[in-house]
């Protein structure tokens, strides 16, 4: 049925509606829309429109119906699809979105603004060969826009097709000619072209353009440190390519130019020193015998360059032996004085070298015993501080070797020095969870926050220690001392994407045992990265009208890469291993619910009141980018945007009985396997998950890749145990083509006539004095059915000699014990409790509480909390 | 530490730094705003690991083209959105170099005239560094600037060309 036709004064009226949509005078349009459908109710296009005002009225629901009742009336109208894109938009569905916008251009080839926004779509969708087109029809339309002919450089370059961008360069650039020479955009747009010859390998061209644009005589590129960088690199690679020695000489001698130069602008840059010395043949990682007197030579000639530390810092990395002694106390004296707290830090690589490590100990310590035996009670030498620096060093040292206890000792001789310096309960802190003892650690941490209420760091650190302890509401408490004032901590973190917390907070809940609560935070760093996504939207068009090019590819290759983000991979393994311990225990999930009884539920009362804080905080603050944009709220326009909804399962209850945890696993790991290749935990979850699903090709492809990058690995060991053992449990062989490729594909990794006893043993053989392979093959007989007994004791041969344990392995071993509920759980505890002797890991479930409980009872000076407010 | 210029897969980085040091934060599409506007003006200083520890986030205050305002009126000039370093890498003058090497490119890629800051009145470390270090001077005081109702000293440094 064909649409009803306007009026010749209807439609008019309908160019009224257009218009006042346009201009948002949204009632008036709604009551234009009502006045045309009295007289025609089947005009679609009235209807979608009226649809849309309604949804930007706040009548969302309503609004989409009428928009999809409108389109049945009329698929053949652009406005139509156009008005059902912009919700699709609206929502995020942006693949979807897209499609509806080439339907109506269809319908309406030549629609500028439909164009536009299809260009756009099809670049966050990174549909690229289709934006060459929109983005020919664009410059079709409006030829004489410079943007337009930018936007289709772009495409091309996208799309791989690098020569037509450069002649569309070369043609702008033509005509750009008469701007004045004074131009930000028209130096980032030759910036751009010389990117554009260094991608297709035409270096000479490059540099060739670099220098005929060279600010310094007159030329129209005006960011000499971007355009210097990219010269001295474009040399490099010019000289990699075949020419001749005399060729060579003089591009080395340009890029000379051009590194001193940046050197001369920043002398702190390592890469300018790189670059520097790789020019002269020294590759700076790989230092010889042959090349270290010059490269030394070299740094040198920087030593004296104003404020620059990296020269000599560079020199300790570059010289042995003597030289290394010569360089290293003045540059240890002189951070003693100055009293720099990252000196550690900054030495911590030169401990690779282990004669490098000694000459330091030695040197500190020789320091210190003169100081200890003749205190410049004359003043003539060391002073006080500069002690106490080499002292804070040291403790360092030590702590980083494992070296607990002489650590403390120096740290409390240290303290006794100066009672008020907060880094050096900072460092007893870390030297106390590097011992196992996460709640001293706390405990110490929030000592140096005693000492600087006003220091943010401290108080993050203490509040990140908090959760290491398991003390999420003090935690929780300590946050909120400089989060904004009025919202729960949780809240202001979530919402500025603070991923540290988000990480240390979903594990704290998961080692508490409170998987739904770990599983909701978790979730939010998905949520997180989801908004990364979104961000880069609309700099689709913002960056290609101010021309500012090279940024902005590089923004959308990070935007294609951004979950390879470490704290991205982390909650993703963490939610696998949480779904995957949901899925293997059905009860798992009830055993989380509340206990049901009479008496009021404190907590979820609690949840209850913070989904509804939640709930009334409404809209976040404008991010600045747009914030002249978010003054307009104000009017009766709500927008496009979905609100926000409530969520109505704050604490995850709902979420832990989920049907389909396996679904939701696979989901969080999309493109992992592509995007992480080569980490093996991931291999792992994508495995855990594949066998559970009977994804077989899918669950032994990991596995074969995990073998590739590290076939001794104790998780692997027990995979391919797990695989194979599943596999040939099956009542019915799997039919070809797969059962075969799997076979042969198991085989690969574990040759089928050796069996899983054999595998196991001659594994432990080979690792006899590794905890964690000692773990992996107690799973592998656990999967082989060895009763519980014989798994404990393979267990407890890690207290054994000649294993190598640490209390983290320790505690892995106690929480495997514990998961089995074996018997001699409570004996290996009080085995590594005695064991430990600094780690408070393995203390009782009572005196844990007790610790937990001091750090409350002890309470903050009264003092603390105020330092805020006092300060004016 | 290693001084240069930021890097769009610095963001992330960079807004932890400042949710690390300081209780004024964004979220990331206002980094990549500053990163995409003026990707010369925000440098970072990173460890030997690739951390980074401290930053300067920088802008240019332009001509507002659509309120048309008279270029006299409107001299353009840089503001430092947010600049710190971590606590534990402090007393190495990273600040001050980051400080100097975002003053350079708004002098002279975008002609800056002068660079303008914010600073908490309680400060007196960064007010130190600015002032005495760094040569700003005061120009006003913004009262209630900050959402817990401090004030702020309104500082600026003019360039010579």
């Amino acid at each position: 049925m064909a649409p009803p036709t306007l009026a010749q004064k209807d439609k008019k009226l309908f160019a009224d509606l257009l218009s006042q949509y346009e201009n948002r005078q949204l009632s008036k349009g709604r009551k234009t829309a009502d006045q045309i459908l009295k007289k025609y109710p089947e005009h679609g296009e009235t209807m979608c429109m009226k649809g849309l005002i309604l949804v930007h009225l706040g009548q969302r629901d309503e609004g989409i119906n009428l928009v999809k009742e409108g389109m049945r009336k009329d698929l053949s109208s652009h406005i139509c699809w156009h008005v059902w894109a912009l919700i699709q938009k609206s929502e995020h569905k942006y693949e979807d979105a897209l499609k509806s916008y080439i339907q109506a251009l269809k319908f309406d080839k030549d629609n500028f603004n439909i164009l536009r926004d299809t260009a756009v779509l099809q670049t966050q969708t990174r549909q690229f060969e289709g934006l060459v087109e929109t983005r020919h029809n664009l410059l079709r339309l409006r030829p004489y826009n410079r943007h337009h002919w930018v936007g289709l450089a772009v495409a091309y370059q996208l799309n791989g097709n690098l020569a037509e961008a450069k002649q569309v360069l070369e043609y702008i650039e033509g005509f750009l000619r008469n701007v004045g020479s004074y131009d930000v955009e028209f130096s980032e747009l030759l910036m751009y072209h010389v990117r554009i010859l260094e991608d297709m390998g035409d270096f000479q061209s490059a540099v060739d353009m670099l220098e005929s644009h060279d600010r310094a005589k007159g030329g129209s590129v005006l960011d000499r440190m971007a355009s210097t960088e990219a010269k001295a690199r474009l040399l490099a690679k010019l000289k990699e390519s075949n020419a001749d020695d005399e060729q060579r000489t003089a591009w080395t001698e340009r890029a000379d130019a051009a590194w001193r130069w940046l050197l001369s602008q920043n002398a702190d840059g390592y890469e300018y020193y790189k670059g520097f010395l790789a020019n002269q043949g020294i590759d700076l990682a790989n230092v010889t015998d042959e090349n270290r007197e010059k490269a030394l030579e070299m740094l040198r000639g920087y030593f004296n360059a104003q404020f620059a530390t990296a020269p000599r810092r560079l020199a300790l990395h570059v010289v042995t032996g003597q030289e290394f002694k010569d360089l290293i106390k003045p540059y240890l004296t002189n951070a003693f004085t100055k009293g720099i707290p990252s000196l550690f830090a900054d030495l911590k690589p030169l401990y690779r070298d282990s004669d490098k490590r000694q000459i330091i100990e030695d040197i500190v310590e020789e320091f210190r015993a003169t100081f200890a035996t003749s205190p410049p009670s004359t003043g003539d030498s060391v002073e006080p501080t500069t002690y106490l620096w080499a002292l804070y060093l040291l403790a360092q040292h030590h702590s980083y070797l494992g070296r607990h206890k002489q650590a403390l000792k120096i740290l409390d001789i240290a303290i006794a020095h100066t009672p008020t310096l907060p880094e050096l309960y900072m460092t007893r802190a870390r030297a106390l969870k590097r011992a196992g003892d996460p709640h001293g650690a706390a405990r110490a941490m929030n000592d140096a926050r005693l000492l600087d209420g006003q220091d943010r760091f401290i108080n993050t650190k203490t509040g990140k220690y908090l959760l290491r302890a398991g003390m999420v509401n003090e935690a929780d408490a300590i946050f909120s001392k400089f989060t904004r004032g009025g919202t729960p901590a949780a809240t202001d973190l979530e919402e500025m994407q603070a991923m540290h917390y988000l990480v240390e907070q979903g594990d704290s809940y998961r080692r508490a045992g409170k998987l739904n609560l770990a599983l909701k935070k978790y979730y939010v760093i998905q949520k997180v990265f989801e908004s990364f996504r979104e961000d880069q939207y609309e700099f689709h068009q913002y960056s290609v009208r101010k021309t500012i090019l090279n940024v902005y590819t590089e923004m959308l290759k990070w935007e294609d890469n951004v979950r390879s983000h470490p704290g991205f991979i982390h909650a993703a393994v963490a939610t696998v291993q949480i779904w995957v311990a949901l899925y293997d225990d059905a009860t798992l999930g009830l055993s989380l619910q509340p206990a049901e009884t009479t008496a009021p539920d404190v907590s979820s009362k609690k949840a209850i009141n913070k989904a509804k804080k939640a709930a009334r905080k409404g809209q976040p603050e404008a991010d600045g980018a747009n914030s002249k944009k978010a003054t307009a709220t104000q009017s009766e326009d709500k927008g496009l945007e979905p609100p926000r909804l409530r969520d109505d399962d704050p604490e995850g209850l709902k979420l832990v009985l989920a049907e389909d945890p396996l679904e939701r696993a696979d989901k969080y790991l999309t493109g992992l396997s592509e995007l992480v290749p080569q980490n093996m935990d991931i291999c792992f979850a994508i495995y855990d998950v594949a066998i559970r699903r009977k994804k077989y090709l899918q669950a032994v492809r990991m596995l074969m890749r995990a073998h590739s990058l590290d076939s001794e690995h104790p998780d692997l060991h027990s995979r391919i145990a797990h695989l194979r053992n599943t596999v040939s449990s099956l009542p019915e062989p799997i039919p070809a083509p797969v059962g075969p490729v799997l076979a042969e594909s198991i085989a690969s990794l574990l040759p089928g006539e050796i069996s899983l006893e054999l595998f196991n043993s001659q594994y432990l053989q080979k690792h006899s004095s590794s905890s964690m392979a000692i773990v992996a093959h107690a799973k592998v007989a656990q999967i082989l059915k060895a009763p519980q007994d014989e798994v404990d004791s393979i267990l407890f041969t890690v207290l054994k000699e000649p294993v190598q344990l640490d209390h983290e392995a320790a505690f892995a071993v106690l929480s495997y014990l514990k998961e089995m509920n074996s018997s001699r759980a409570e004996e290996f505890r009080i085995a590594c409790n005695d064991r430990f002797e600094l780690s408070t890991l393995f203390r009782s479930d009572e005196e844990i509480a007790a610790l937990q409980r001091s750090f409350t009872e002890s309470g903050e000076s009264p003092a603390d909390g105020e330092a805020l407010e006092t300060v004016v | 530490m290693n001084i240069r210029a930021v890097r769009v897969e610095d963001l992330a980085g960079m807004q932890d730094c400042n949710l690390h040091n300081l209780p004024e934060n964004y979220t990331m599409k206002y980094y990549l705003y500053h990163a995409l506007s003026w990707p010369s003006l925000s440098y970072v200083a990173e460890d030997h690991n690739g951390r980074i520890v401290g930053y300067i986030l920088a802008k240019m205050e332009e001509v507002d083209e659509q309120e048309g305002q008279p270029a006299t009126n409107h001299v353009p000039h840089g503001h430092v959105t947010s600049i710190s370093v971590m606590r534990s890498y402090r007393r190495l003058g990273l600040a001050k170099k980051l400080m100097l090497q975002s003053q350079e490119a708004m002098s002279s890629i975008y002609r800056a005239a002068f660079v303008s800051l914010h600073v908490r009145k309680s400060n007196r470390a960064a007010l130190s560094l600015y002032r005495d270090t760094l040569g700003f001077t005061v120009k006003n005081i913004e009262e209630k600037y900050y959402a817990d109702g401090e004030d702020a000293y309104a500082m600026q440094l003019t360039f010579e060309h």
